[in-house]
């Protein structure tokens, strides 16, 4: 098809290059330049989608970002685009686009059928009924609601295009380059300020693109070009298009989205889709223009029903015409310029202006130009189903309550003039509480609450000699305040049509016995009637009105729908506007994509991954990963078909009976100095550390303050005045914060320094009775007897020439050694092991293994200390002073702390001694008691016992200190197991503790 | 997001911290006898105010110090901020 | 009372629509109420729903400063669960599943009340079991509770991210089927126009303002509209209960919290399941419109302000597209704020104060919607009776004082970890 509503000259487009795209199937082909929108019209198509509830057929009624109707889907499979909107979709070659909640077709769509129905699906239809039987909501109704609900079609393959984030700061952000903006940001960057200019759309210009009008002599549009080109060329400006600010948060920081890709024809492979800038800015200039209101008539959601001020801009910047039969249908005088451009362009148009008269000069040039123009008329209604094709136009008596005649008239667009409304989203979100303008009859920001100006049409002042003044007023003076300069530019004379006048009147009377829709929310379907329904049933807050109905809530946020509904609520309620109020505006000003948000947090790189400096040997030697927190850390080193269970067998029985090797990198350490450390310490955990020797460790635990068990480690005492404590991988970052809030919040007077060393250390745990010979192999000078470094000792060696520590802990019961080397020397410190350890038969152990280790010897670990417990139900009351007091000792002696029922750890035993007893199994009493069976505790960890080769788990039990011997069931009901069981101690093996002090 | 005037470090913005809590809430002296009141009001009880409230931020990805922030929880506002030592 | 149903929708439509009858009045203030219930959102309407309806006392006020239901009962994500380890939030909850079951007929309006299926994904076994423990309590609670492995859940959300390239891999997750969501403002609107058809003032733009009491007892209440007599009071004002605390010189256990919600823009329904992500904090579903509705963490400072910041929202979503690498391409429409009662265990508080006559329903945190109506019964009961009902006995002030918490989180009084 050619395009034959393309003008022969005129607009902004690059007619030198031809581009074809797709919609519906069918190809077309439009200029760089255009929209999708505005290439489809120059092709004559204006039926592009379905309305959300009743499947009206629908065009565009807009040009950019205030468009309700003109959503498509775009592309297919991965790159898939839903609810894209055609009028801010610019044409790339090869473009693919199809119409979206229509089945078969957007031309034969069975969901009109609703339309017919439409008497019976008002407002709110949906909380009256569907309700019985009670079981048809979820099974029956719901599941064919959910079948019409939705727009487009999500992609459910993952995004392959990647996004990015930027962060920027600058004295002045300027949102939008219509005359006000760039006037602001102009005597800003003159006056020495950072400026950043953005605009969303691809040109910039704003108004000055399709106004007749001149500003210092020049036409409006080069005005705009040469200030473009000059801030662009200042190097404290950036200057941005395809940018919109859409999120105004607290202390200005404000959010853009910069569309970088999607308009390009062959983007480079690494080029991001989107990028998100966070701009700190002193202060913000909000300049972001207006948006025409739609005047409300029957049917005045046909397709072809355009706004006037839409018709315009696609004449002006695309050299497109909306209709070559158009009726322009106005309440006031901007409508006429419209008219205007049509006719000088050889078309023809029929004004229809409510008002009595007009005498301003644009209605005289229409008149001079002779337009025709009929005052005290309206569309009563647009006739055509697919495509207005006539209006049936009324002569309003003088209340303007009904018609003293109407008649029919032929005509392929009406393009419809309502008034401004300003686009006041940003200043609303910075806070600013709105206030009612009667002059233009819409809401403008009042008082600003952060560093927000508001300026041009966006704060109503619809001339351009007042934009301009208050864009360099503003300019001038916000960089005055910024930069101490006093350069100042005067302001340039303009020139300029005067469009003023205008009525309030903005919704045709139903003729006698007519019932035609009059919609006010395109999208979401919502017409006069459903306003009128919410409030005769009493729900009159403009809240109620907008969630009963859904004014106001589709993703074009009623920039077009709004203001009419809150007049609607006004007349019916005989209230004045400010009375009735408004919604809140909230981020984002568009939907923004998701991806954006998130930006390169995907995938991988979603968080950190932290990996031990031996990661790659574990890699090498088959090992299966586990994550621990951010860190990977081996689970078990797989050898054959092993699964498991029986890795973690191998792998601790060589511990039990020979040696092995952990990697403990990921352990938290922590670097204690100061004079008044070991004090600190004596605060910090529960038991006492004053009289902790040097070169001895200690094992401690620390409470939160209000009781319950925060952490435990070992801390060592390098000397006197230094310590090394470690922490549990889990809670390494919150232990460290915890010491430095006592230290610099609640004991400043304490001479203590922390520091995280975590990563400054390599550790690997040497355990098992032959620990002590490879500790010889490694350290041949040193004198490893238990004498020399008993059980809880520590000293400083030299592997290799590697500086060492040595600490004498153990977290399997085995006699053990952790050795600790700086992080660079990790690996050779592990291979030194590996290899001085062969003829010993060492072998690597993962945390699967060093679980079932800790669990049958009866250590707790992070499945005991689940944020609940305190030290008595871990049986650790022995590790509390009754000497001193420390962080939480004050909860301890609370009601349900010293209940002599309380729970306790105790080990579990099944009674076949076969049967794994499932983790977050519950013991109960009776098996078969009726629900709800009391739980009288749970099993925390379990593992298969290698000492005894039967499992064994530990449990949290109530009474648990009285309960030895005691047989109950363990019930897991999710895997639908029933295991007897014994309860024995929880320290299964080695209960005296003998093996770590051989 | 917020901007927080570290006093150490200057501004910087609010992903740098992290929150404290109620910076009104004093820890009462180690070993001193208290009330199950007071020390219910130091674990549990806050005034919770719409409004003013000074309270502890950690600059957690910088200096790594504790310092006193007074803030509208109203409109979120900062109206001051201050070393552990120093008066807000 | 005009009865909802497709008869009456039809048989209206007849008529245009012209002859429906207002959901609920709009009275002047009485002098004196038996009752007055502070705070008009789903708790206070549902509390005096059910105290003209379980125990007969029909002289109530509901004091509402704004408009009903614009609070966080308008605000939320939906999700009704009851998925809870500890006994005291399981059998409450599951009671609140079981009057949610029968809500719509019972309120004869259409909370829509949809058992879709709320399921926690795990990310290790270690995480599994930590679930495993929760769900095994369920069972034995008699609350419904499957685990289902990573092969199962590929057929359930297949869209969810079980590449190699997953960051946190999917282990398995817990399902509770009967979880769901409901249609928020229907519950409101719902417990409104019956309480309405019972008896009940519902009076909005009407803030209290003081508290009269005399010798310990409540006698009556201050507002913007007058004084009003009454010796029972139940505060129920979610996100503002210091601020009313305050007027009575009491310090709660409590902090307000910004928690962040969003909306994509509709899409065709491709998610008939509500999804946690366990390896971070986001929770999503899809909403009979075709919205996915997302949230996760607090902004994580005490604020009254209603409103976010974005790299909450960031955060948020970059669970959502580790969880659903799908959602990346689709558009954020909306983002709200909404204050929570963070209370200091992570659970709520229904009890009587040491106030004669003054009740106190908060500390929801993030979890009010779902409680809607077992909160009201609850509540509704602890007023009329002056006692606490066996099922919310365990949610007193004083155990903050004995140390018989209920934290299901286990994370302490740090509220603004959430």
């Amino acid at each position: 098809m050619s395009q034959n509503f393309r003008l022969d000259k005129g607009g902004y487009i690059n007619r030198n290059k031809k581009i074809s795209f797709k919609f519906n199937g069918k190809k077309y082909f439009g200029y760089q330049g255009d929209t999708l929108a505005s290439a489809l019209l120059a092709n004559g198509v204006h039926l592009i989608g379905r309305s959300f509830k009743y499947h009206r057929p629908r065009g565009f009624l807009g040009v950019s970002v205030e468009e309700p109707n003109g959503q498509v889907q775009l592309y297919s499979g991965a790159t898939t685009e839903p609810n894209a909107v055609a009028t801010t979709v610019e044409l790339v070659e090869g473009l693919v686009a199809k119409s979206q909640n229509c089945f078969p077709s957007v031309s034969f769509d069975f969901g009109a059928i609703n339309n017919l129905l439409h008497k019976f699906f008002p407002a709110g239809f949906y909380y009256k009924t569907f309700m019985w039987p009670k079981s048809f909501w979820y099974k029956i109704y719901e599941p064919i609601i959910r079948k019409a609900a939705g727009l487009g079609i999500a992609p459910l393959k993952p995004d392959p295009d990647r996004y990015e984030h930027k962060f920027e700061y600058c004295d002045i952000l300027v949102v939008g380059s219509g005359p006000s903006g760039l006037a602001s940001a102009l005597a800003a960057a003159k006056n020495g300020a950072s400026v950043i200019l953005a605009e969303d759309k691809p040109r910039f210009g704003g108004s000055l693109l399709t106004d007749e009008v001149t500003i210092g002599n020049k036409k409006g549009k080069d005005w705009a070009d040469e200030t473009i080109m000059e801030l662009k060329s200042m190097p404290n400006v950036i200057v941005k298009n395809r940018s919109q600010v859409f999120g105004y948060y607290d202390h200005n920081m404000m959010v853009m989205i910069e569309r970088t890709k999607d308009h390009i024809e062959n983007p480079d492979k690494f080029t991001p889709r989107q990028k998100l800038w966070y701009i700190r800015a002193k202060e913000v200039v909000v300049s972001t223009g207006s948006i025409e209101r739609p005047l409300v008539f029957g049917n005045n959601d046909r397709p072809g029903i355009i706004l006037a001020s839409a018709a315009k801009e696609y004449m002006k910047v695309y050299g497109t015409l909306v209709g070559k039969k158009p009726i322009i249908f106005t309440n006031n005088d901007s409508g006429y310029d419209t008219a205007i451009i049509f006719k000088k362009n050889g078309i023809d148009p029929l004004v229809l202006d409510v008002r009595l008269k007009s005498e301003s000069s644009v209605v005289k040039e229409a008149k001079d130009l002779g337009i025709k123009i009929r005052f005290s008329y309206g569309v009563v209604n647009a006739e055509g189903y697919k495509k207005v094709n006539s209006a049936l136009i009324g002569k309003l008596n003088t209340e303007k309550t009904g018609y003293e005649n109407l008649e029919k008239v032929s005509c392929d667009c009406i393009c419809v003039s309502g008034n401004w409304t300003p686009t006041v989203h940003l200043s609303s979100q910075s806070g600013n509480k709105l206030k009612f303008n009667e002059k233009v009859n819409a809401f403008v920001p009042n008082q600003p609450k952060q560093n927000e100006s508001t300026i041009g049409s966006a704060n109503g002042s619809f001339t351009l000699k007042k934009s301009l003044e208050e864009g360099f007023d503003k300019g001038f003076n916000l960089s005055k305040k910024i930069t101490g300069k006093d350069s100042k530019i005067s302001t340039p004379t303009s020139n300029e049509k005067n469009y003023e006048q205008q009525d309030k009147f903005w919704c045709m009377p139903l003729p006698k016995n007519k019932s035609y829709k009059r919609c006010v929310d395109f999208q979401n379907d919502v017409y006069v009637t459903d306003i009128e329904l919410a409030i005769r049933e009493g729900f009159r807050s403009i809240e109620h009105v907008k969630r009963y109905t859904t004014l106001g809530m589709a993703t074009d946020q009623g920039r077009t729908s709004n203001l009419n509904g809150l007049q609607l609520v006004s007349n019916i309620e005989k209230k004045i506007i400010p009375e009735v109020g408004h919604t809140t505006f909230r981020p984002p000003y568009t939907p923004v994509t998701i991806g954006a948000i998130v930006g390169r947090e995907v995938g991988k790189h979603y968080r950190p991954t932290r990996k031990s400096p031996i990661h790659a040997w574990h890699e090498k030697n088959n090992a299966v990963f586990v994550d621990a927190g951010l860190w990977l850390r081996p689970r078990y080193y797989k050898q054959g078909n092993e699964n498991l269970i029986e890795a973690a067998k191998r792998e601790a029985s060589n511990v039990r009976g020979n040696i092995g090797v952990c990697d403990v990198t990921s352990l938290g350490k922590i670097d204690i100095k100061g004079k008044d450390s070991a004090e600190f310490l004596n605060r910090v955990y529960t038991n006492a550390w004053m009289k902790l020797p040097v070169g001895k460790a200690r094992y401690g635990v620390m409470l939160r303050e209000d009781g319950i068990v925060f952490d435990d480690g070992t801390t060592t005492r390098i000397s006197e005045n230094h310590f090394h404590m470690t922490t549990t991988t889990a809670q390494a970052v919150n232990v460290l914060s915890h010491l430095e809030y006592y230290l610099q919040v609640v004991w400043p007077d304490l001479d203590v320094n922390v520091l995280s060393t975590t990563e400054q250390w390599a550790g690997a745990a040497l355990a098992g009775p032959n620990s002590r010979n490879l500790l010889e192999k490694l350290f041949p000078n040193m004198d490893v007897s238990n004498e020399s470094i008993p059980f809880m000792g520590f000293k400083e060696g030299d592997l290799s020439g590697v500086p060492a520590r040595i600490f004498r802990i153990s977290f399997s019961g085995e006699l053990a050694y952790e050795i600790n080397v700086e992080s660079g020397y990790g690996m050779f410190m592990w291979e030194k092991i590996m290899e001085q350890g062969k003829e010993m038969n060492i072998e690597p152990y993962g945390t699967e293994a060093l679980s079932t280790l800790r669990i049958e010897m009866g250590h707790v670990a992070g499945s005991e200390i689940d944020g609940r417990v305190i030290p008595s139900d871990l049986s650790l009351d022995g590790m509390l002073s009754k000497k001193k007091d420390f962080i939480g000792k004050r909860s301890l002696n609370r009601k349900a702390f010293i209940e002599p029922e309380r729970e306790k750890i105790v080990g579990v035993v099944p009674l076949d001694k076969k049967t794994m007893i499932p983790e977050g199994s519950h013991l109960v009493a009776d098996s078969n008691a009726s629900l709800p069976n009391p739980k009288l505790g749970h099993i925390s960890a379990s593992c298969w016992s290698v000492e005894y080769n039967n499992p064994f788990s530990l449990a949290i039990l109530i009474n648990g200190k009285k309960r030895k011997g005691e047989k109950l069931y363990a019930l897991s009901p999710l895997k639908n197991k029933v295991i007897p069981v014994e309860i024995v101690s929880s320290h299964y093996v080695d209960p005296k503790g003998e093996r770590v002090r051989s | 997001m917020l901007e927080i005037k570290c006093p150490y470090c200057g501004k910087r913005s609010q992903n740098e911290f992290s929150y404290g809590g109620d910076a009104s809430v004093k820890r009462p002296e180690l070993g001193k006898e208290i009330s199950d009141k007071d020390w219910d009001d130091f674990i549990y009880n806050r005034k919770n105010p719409r409004g003013k409230h000074s309270e502890f931020w950690h600059h957690i990805a910088g200096c790594r110090q504790w310092f006193k922030v007074l803030r509208s929880t109203a409109t979120h506002e900062i109206f001051k901020t201050a070393k552990i030592d120093e008066e807000l | 009372m005009q009865k909802y149903s497709i008869l009456s929708l039809i048989k209206n439509a007849f008529s245009n629509h012209q002859n429906w009858e207002v959901a609920w009045k709009d009275p002047e203030p009485k002098k004196e109420y038996d009752v007055v219930i502070v705070g008009g959102g789903g708790h206070g309407l549902a509390t005096a729903y059910y105290l003209a309806k379980e125990h007969k006392i029909t002289n109530i006020a509901i004091l509402e400063k704004g408009w009903i239901g614009g609070g966080n009962v308008g605000r939320n994500t939906t999700i009704l669960r009851s998925n809870y380890m500890w006994d005291a939030n399981g059998l409450f909850y599951e009671y609140g599943m079981k009057l949610w079951e029968n809500l719509s007929q019972e309120l004869n309006y259409n909370v829509m009340y949809s058992p879709r299926g709320i399921i926690n994904l795990a990310h290790s076994d270690a995480q599994l079991n930590v679930y495993a423990r929760r769900g095994n309590s369920m069972r034995l609670n008699g609350i419904d509770a499957l685990m289902l492995g990573r092969e199962e859940l590929k057929k359930k959300i297949p869209f969810a991210d079980f590449s190699a390239s997953a960051r946190f891999p999917i282990f398995g997750g817990l399902m509770q089927p009967r979880g769901g969501t409901a249609r928020h403002d229907a519950v409101a609107w719902g417990y409104a126009r019956q309480a309405d058809s019972m008896g009940v003032d519902i009076i909005q733009h009407c803030e209290v303002t003081g508290f009269d009491v005399q010798n310990g007892k409540i006698e009556g209440v201050q507002t913007s509209r007058g004084n009003i007599k009454t010796k029972k009071i139940g505060l129920c004002v979610a996100g503002s209960t210091s601020l009313l605390a305050e007027k009575l010189n009491m310090k709660l256990p409590i902090e307000a919290h910004v928690l962040q919600a969003c909306v994509s823009e509709p899409v065709k329904p491709f998610l008939d399941h509500v999804v946690t992500f366990g390896a971070g904090h986001f929770y999503c579903s899809q909403s009979d419109k075709g919205e996915m509705v997302m949230g996760g963490d607090l902004d994580g400072y005490n604020s009254y302000a209603q409103r976010g910041n974005l790299p909450t929202i960031q955060h948020v979503l970059s669970e959502g597209v580790a969880m659903f690498p799908n959602l990346s391409r689709l558009k954020m429409l909306r983002t709200w704020g909404g204050i929570m009662d963070m209370s200091m265990d992570g659970s709520p508080v229904i009890d009587k104060s040491h106030i004669e006559g003054l009740y106190l329903n908060f500390g929801w945190c993030y979890g009010g919607f779902k409680a809607t109506p077992v909160s009201g019964w609850t509540f509704a009961h602890t007023i009329a009776q002056d006692r606490p009902h066996k099922l919310n006995e365990k949610f007193t002030l004083n155990r903050f004082n004995t140390g018989h918490l209920i934290d299901e989180k286990g994370v302490g009084t740090k509220t603004w970890i959430g």
